[in-house]
């Protein structure tokens, strides 16, 4: 299932050099596996990020390592150094196996 | 006796002794075990060797005092860290001490990422404290803790 994300790059504009704060957020229920459901009394499988890495043009500058603890909808800050334009690509893997990826442009002025 | 009343007694004790395990079982196990259920003492012990962490200035853990819906409850690591070669922060786990899985993350950072700061938002199940354990690359291991009150639990 395609999982709707989001990278967010604070501030909007960055020169080559800078030190920013990246954002990434994902629509993702987070399931703990303990909870019942409601209307069926049965108990709903356990659905949540297992993983998430942060690649910038073709390094990889962060992974994560998530458990089921997370919030639901989770967002993830980081601070990353822009070195140059390209892309930057976040790859994240489900417990059940899928892989889903989202990236951003980096485009620093100045 | 007729075969056929024979069957029927025979299937009314192998269900007798198939259910009495079964409901002690079910005295024993008071709360459902998550899947992947781990105390936040085995994962310290894990991760740091046996040889555990000291409490340091250096890590900054900002999260509320007082939580009211424990299903979102953000938290902000930081380390004040030149994040250079030679030092850097390898390392940033976060755990909730008494949540049925104590493990919520651990972030893996390089020296590309300028400065060592992880923020996120968790779940807590009931009030209890938030651990923030810090691997610095020459090996050593920083800790920082701060309660949290939760009003509404936000597991299960």
């Amino acid at each position: 299932m395609q999982r709707k994300s989001l990278i967010k790059i604070k501030p909007k504009t960055y020169k080559d050099g800078e030190v920013v704060k990246v954002n990434f957020m994902v629509m993702h229920p987070m399931e703990t596996g303990m909870r019942k459901d409601k209307k069926t009394g049965k108990i709903v499988p356990a659905q949540y990020i297992n993983n998430v890495k942060f690649d910038y043009n073709g390094k990889v500058i962060t992974t994560m390592n998530v458990w089921e603890s997370l919030s639901a909808n989770p967002v993830f800050t980081i601070y990353m150094k822009i070195d140059g334009p390209g892309e930057l690509k976040v790859t994240f893997t489900e417990n059940t196996g899928e892989v889903n990826e989202t990236s951003t442009k980096i485009k620093p002025k100045g | 006796m007729q075969r056929r009343d024979f069957f029927k007694k025979l299937g009314c004790a192998a269900a007798v002794t198939a259910v009495i395990p079964m409901m002690s079982f079910a005295a024993d196990a008071k709360k459902p075990a998550g899947p992947n259920e781990f105390s936040y003492e085995k994962a310290l012990d894990i991760i740091t060797g046996g040889k555990g962490a000291k409490a340091s200035s250096i890590v900054s853990l900002k999260a509320p005092a007082i939580a009211e819906n424990g299903a979102v409850v953000p938290i902000t690591v930081e380390v004040e860290s030149p994040m250079t070669k030679s030092d850097y922060v390898k390392t940033i786990h976060i755990f909730a001490t008494k949540n049925n899985n104590a493990r919520c993350a651990s972030v893996h950072l390089t020296q590309a990422n300028g400065k060592a700061m992880f923020a996120a938002r968790i779940k807590l199940g009931s009030t209890q404290d938030v651990v923030a354990l810090v691997e610095m690359s020459n090996g050593s291991f920083l800790t920082a803790k701060q309660s949290v009150k939760v009003t509404i639990g936000g597991c299960g």
